[in-house]
């Protein structure tokens, strides 16, 4: 039944109804990550690189977390559901640029590319950093003393370099939900709030097990833990 | 007017030997050519950020090796005393190869050299506080030769 708290943006359609599309883990996942980010650029460029390494464990344990829910995590955020072949993406452009568009109950397959985009880039980005040494030879990253000084110089390069790829995927990913607001009328930023969405009836609720995600946590904390210490344990 | 043999060879050899003369005495004294100081210093502080490297990598560490940290400190007092005088007029920004040297090496020398001296100055103490033997010595005069390279590198070398 429509309600008064519909509005145009939910694409109503008689026995719709709220379902929830995103589970609570991937919505912190995404919300720590940003605000991670943005503190890394930051630190990285006042060369603040205690806070730079402490941030960078952050998105690592984010990363390992991310990959583990991508197998045991609730429907949407698994990869076995949202990694989608060269055919389904193509036909998915094709039906936006007919005009025919119909929101995903997740993510989209061209959306489902862009995570892995994403998360490839990060957690390249991530590994470079790790070997990375600065040009004093002062700072360095955990596993900076497995490489020799000029392998540590090669992988701070490559940490910068893949900087600016993130940069650039980040402009595309803010640019495709301006996109899906302003020409789509969907609303993508509400849903990865508060985790729901208007879909059809034939949509279930995403659900999750709490011991799953304690787990996954525990096994991103040990993870970050090892490699900040350089895997001195 | 007639000049005699002698005093034509004279008239051509002698000038001719001062070049030569000259040549020779100011060629030990010349500085390298802005490139080959160039290539010389990056050598230099590759060197002196590996050394410092391995101090780092050892401080990391539980147990650091004395046997390691030594020698590379000794590398980096030599190598810090070679450094100041790879920096000859031209070999900035304008010299054609890449180099991250700031043209403010060549305008604020006073500052450059300073900077230099106390870059000589702590590496030699590391040296020394590297054969007292003392590990919270050695870790806190390695952050101080650090800082000297980080200070300067803030003034008169391109972030990049």
């Amino acid at each position: 039944m429509p309600d008064a708290a519909m509005t145009a943006s939910d694409t109503p359609a008689p026995g719709t109804r709220l379902a929830r599309i995103w589970d609570a883990p991937i919505r912190l996942f995404h919300w720590l990550l940003l605000p991670l980010i943005a503190f890394s650029w930051w630190s990285g460029e006042r060369h603040e690189m205690e806070w730079h390494r402490l941030s960078g464990y952050g998105i690592l344990a984010l990363l390992v977390f991310r990959i583990y829910w991508g197998f045991f995590g609730g429907r949407t955020a698994r990869f076995a559901q949202f990694l989608r072949g060269p055919g389904a993406a193509l036909a998915y452009l094709r039906s936006q640029a007919s005009g025919r568009h119909e929101p995903a109950p997740g993510h989209n397959p061209i959306g489902g590319w862009s995570v892995i985009l994403m998360l490839a880039t990060l957690v390249a980005m991530v590994l470079a950093g790790l070997f990375a040494v600065d040009v004093d030879g002062l700072e360095s990253g955990p596993l900076a003393d497995y490489v020799s000084f000029d392998q540590g110089r090669l992988a701070s390069d490559i940490h910068g370099i893949i900087f600016n790829l993130l940069l650039a995927l980040i402009v595309l990913h803010v640019a495709a939900i301006f996109f899906y607001t302003v020409r789509l009328r969907q609303n993508l930023v509400g849903p990865m709030i508060h985790g729901r969405r208007r879909t059809g009836e034939q949509v279930a609720d995403v659900t999750t097990s709490p011991w799953r995600a304690l787990i996954g946590i525990a096994i991103a904390g040990a993870c970050a833990y090892a490699v900040a210490r350089g895997f001195r344990l | 007017m007639t000049l005699s043999r002698t005093t034509r060879f004279l008239l051509i050899a002698a000038p001719a030997a001062l070049m030569v003369a000259g040549t020779l005495a100011a060629a030990p004294a010349a500085a390298p050519s802005p490139q080959a100081a160039i290539a010389a210093r990056q050598a230099g502080y590759k060197k002196m950020g590996a050394a410092m490297k391995a101090i780092n990598d050892q401080l990391k560490t539980d147990a650091p090796a004395k046997a390691v940290m030594a020698p590379a400190a000794q590398t980096l007092a030599v190598t810090a005393r070679e450094q100041p005088k790879l920096f000859p007029a031209g070999s900035g920004p304008t010299a054609g190869v890449k180099t991250d040297a700031l043209p403010n090496i060549w305008t604020d020398r006073k500052t450059f050299d300073a900077q230099m001296a106390k870059l000589i100055a702590e590496s030699g103490k590391l040296v020394a506080v590297m054969n007292g033997g003392n590990i919270d010595a050695i870790r806190v005069q390695a952050k101080a030769t650090g800082g000297t390279c980080a200070a300067c590198h803030r003034q008169f070398r391109q972030d990049t």
